[in-house]
């Protein structure tokens, strides 16, 4: 048995990090939108310097990079089919597009759990069914990943091979028990919820969810940055948003 | 708290009734047994007391059904939780959020409780269960039956007043099921009323005070325990409880050299030492049971034993090399290791297939051998059928022939005796020991005591990461201080 540590569950449910989940997400829309209205690799190079100062700032390197291990042939491939179709530049700044992209994702979602996203939106008056859609796709996530895992490993027991290019060769030993797996968790899962009171009209925060002057400053300063130069290029004509 | 009469029951879509004519009614307060083979609708009956059957599943219902005074089949399930607790079979799949203080809390929040009596209501259901040092980790990170009784603290942090468990003991190692048990008095004494459908009905028999015996969807036997269990319950795929243990297996003559050992193997997960300096052979011929708590490694040992794990420290040995970075795939030509879920490993279309795919991959399919272990593990008659619409007992059997049919020279077992019924683990218990007097080294990791002194004239049993015993069954039970550190000292039962 092991030696018991009493943790306060209370103190369990409260809300970790300096941000509300919500002004983390307004943040991670912004920013998101700047690198989609991006135009020129400057701008690109300036977003991704920017995420990557805030990865390291954030102690958010381990996420980041397993997450790119996982990405670069994609990015690679990507880069490869842009560059031939549309050339270098075209090339590059679709690269760049896209590690920001990953970047400003790998930041909120490694520095915002997912039930402390969703208790938030519950505490704004979402739906507790929205909710769990949300935080249960965050959640569950791994658990494929998992089942994914369990099942290669299954199969390699028994000699079957799913590594490499035999993973297209004996595709079918992981698809087939992963499917029925996946339908099974959806079935079991389903009743787990109904079994557990889901779907019922209310659901009580866990957390106290309350949006502080640090967020509502964060979320000005983020309308300030996008709105200024907007502005000033509107009323003053000689000024204009380089790259954007 | 519960009236049915003349319930009847069949899946969508499916052409025999699983329930039939089920009559019977439950006091509140009362503590009933349901016990049954498996296939004999006591998942069913279960679902249908909480509605989930057939708000979720659908079906067609007849006769009459009340619980506490609703009818399920009109009262959404969600409704019907305020009332009913239902545990279910897979922990894992019960485990709703990200840590296990917020899966507790699932349940109350969702019944719109203020912050303060969720909080409240988490901390003391923890600690009736003991699990107060789990609350901050991740569900996913825990054992099968750490698992279990997170779960179960969800469902009884609704505070229903009907509890209904199916299969509770399935994941249970021998010191959880004794805290089950004590808890199970504890509800019963609180005046919960309790149904508990559960194969190891020795964990319950003298807990209960009455007992139900479904047989293929019918009520066969409705009474004490004591009363029941002395008629011929064989019949309904039950065994007996209290009965002598049956004598272990005496060591196989054919026992020969040494294809599997772990050399002084250290492993940790996420900081946590799970091995210490485990060593372990074992040789041609012999069944070795590898017994421990939830937790203690029993799984992670096994998955050192073909490749899916490497030592951090030490060495694993098959057939006198060292594994070292050898692919899986490779080492599965000497080592097979059938997995607590079977139908994981399970993907043709057929289980004829599937008794040839491994081979085919090993490059040695041998059609006669197939067929060898087709007659011998009661698969012919299912030979042309998918193996994923199988029963649990029947996947088993076709994961294990199909690992035997690469003819490895060990075979790894990981759990194979959860959630199976009494006739299905003597079937298991008996194909296994013919497998170990033909040569092949047998390791199984199991809770299940008593099928293991049938099974194994030697028991390894692994406490806090260490081999704590390597002797015969009788020598281990012999220690009750290692028992009690194992978490392994409770009554056996019977095998």
């Amino acid at each position: 048995m092991e030696p018991s540590r009493p943790e306060s569950p209370a103190a369990l449910f409260e809300p970790s990090g300096r941000f509300d989940p919500r002004a983390k997400l307004i943040a991670f829309l912004f920013g998101f939108g700047w690198t989609l209205l991006a135009t020129q690799i400057a701008a690109l190079l300036l977003l991704d310097a920017a995420a990557l100062a805030a990865v390291a700032l954030l102690r958010a390197g381990r996420p980041w990079r397993r997450v790119l291990l996982l990405l670069w042939p994609t990015l690679l491939m990507f880069a490869i089919i842009v560059g031939f179709s549309a050339g270098a530049t075209a090339a590059a700044g679709a690269i760049l597009r896209l590690l920001a992209l990953v970047t400003i994702s790998v930041l909120f979602f490694a520095t915002t759990p997912p039930e402390q996203l969703g208790e938030s939106l519950l505490a704004s008056g979402m739906s507790p069914q929205a909710v769990f859609l949300l935080e249960g796709t965050l959640r569950f996530t791994p658990a494929m990943a998992l089942l994914v895992r369990e099942v290669k490993e299954a199969q390699e027991s028994r000699g079957i091979r799913l590594d490499g290019f035999y993973l297209l060769r004996n595709g079918a030993a992981l698809l087939a028990p992963l499917l029925a797996d996946v339908m099974r968790f959806a079935d079991d899962l389903a009743e787990a919820l109904d079994a557990r009171g889901f779907g019922g009209p209310r659901r009580t925060p866990l957390g106290d969810y309350r949006f502080k002057a640090r967020d509502w400053a964060l979320v000005a300063s983020l309308l300030a940055v996008t709105l200024t130069p907007l502005a000033l290029s509107r009323f003053y004509p000689a000024f204009s948003i380089q790259g954007w | 708290m519960i009236v049915c009469q003349a319930l009847r029951y069949r899946y969508p879509a499916a052409g025999a009734l699983v329930l039939q004519d089920l009559s019977f009614s439950v006091a509140a307060g009362e503590f009933v047994l349901l016990a049954g083979a498996s296939g004999s609708g006591k998942s069913t009956l279960c679902r249908l007391l909480n509605g989930l059957i057939p708000h979720l599943h659908g079906g067609e219902i007849g006769g009459v059904l009340s619980v506490a005074g609703q009818d399920p089949r009109v009262t959404p399930p969600h409704q019907m939780s305020h009332v009913v607790g239902l545990l279910l079979q897979r922990p894992d799949v019960q485990c709703l959020a990200t840590t296990v203080a917020r899966d507790i809390a699932f349940g109350p929040a969702g019944q719109g409780q203020d912050r303060d009596a969720i909080v409240r209501r988490v901390r003391e259901t923890a600690e009736w269960l003991e699990i107060v040092h789990l609350l901050g980790r991740a569900p996913h990170t825990l054992s099968g039956g750490e698992q279990q009784r997170v779960a179960l603290a969800g469902v009884l942090a609704m505070q229903p007043r009907l509890l209904v468990l199916d299969e509770p003991f399935a994941f249970l190692d021998a010191a959880g099921a004794a805290q089950l048990r004590v808890l199970l008095r504890r509800l019963r004494d609180a005046g919960v009323t309790l149904i508990v459908a559960e194969h190891r009905i020795e964990q319950l028999a003298d807990l209960a005070d009455r007992m139900l015996v479904l047989d293929r969807g019918r009520l066969v036997a409705d009474g004490s325990p004591d009363q029941i269990m002395t008629g011929d319950i064989a019949a309904w795929g039950l065994e007996a409880v209290d009965g002598p243990l049956s004598a272990p297996p005496q060591p196989s003559a054919a026992t020969g050299a040494t294809v599997m050992g772990w050399e002084a193997v250290e492993f940790a997960r996420e900081g946590r030492p799970v091995l210490r300096g485990v060593t372990l052979k074992v040789a041609a011929g012999e069944a070795v049971a590898v017994l421990g708590a939830n937790g203690a490694g029993k799984s992670t040992l096994l998955r050192h034993g073909n490749g899916l794990l490497r030592p951090q420290r030490g060495a694993v040995r098959v057939s006198g090399q060292t594994i070292d970075r050898r692919p899986v795939a490779e080492l599965a030509r000497t080592v097979g290791l059938v997995m607590q879920q079977p139908a994981r490993m399970l993907f043709a279309p057929t289980v004829r297939d599937e008794l040839a795919a491994g081979p085919r991959a090993l490059q040695r399919h041998d059609p006669a051998w197939c067929a060898r272990l087709s007659e011998r593990f009661g698969l012919d008659s299912l030979l042309d059928r998918p193996p994923q619409l199988l029963s649990a007992g029947e996947q088993r059997r076709v994961a294990i022939a199909a690992v035997l049919a690469g003819r490895p020279r060990a075979l790894l077992l990981d759990e194979p005796t959860a959630g199976q019924d009494a006739r299905a683990r003597a079937i298991l218990r008996d194909l296994l020991a013919e497998c170990a007097r033909e040569g092949l080294a047998i390791l199984v990791a199991t809770h299940h005591l008593a099928w293991a002194h049938a099974l194994c004239p030697r028991w390894a049993v692994l406490c806090e990461g260490r081999i704590a015993a390597d002797a015969p069954p009788a020598e281990v039970l012999a220690r009750p201080e290692l028992l009690h550190r194992a978490r392994l000292a409770v009554s056996v039962g019977t095998a």
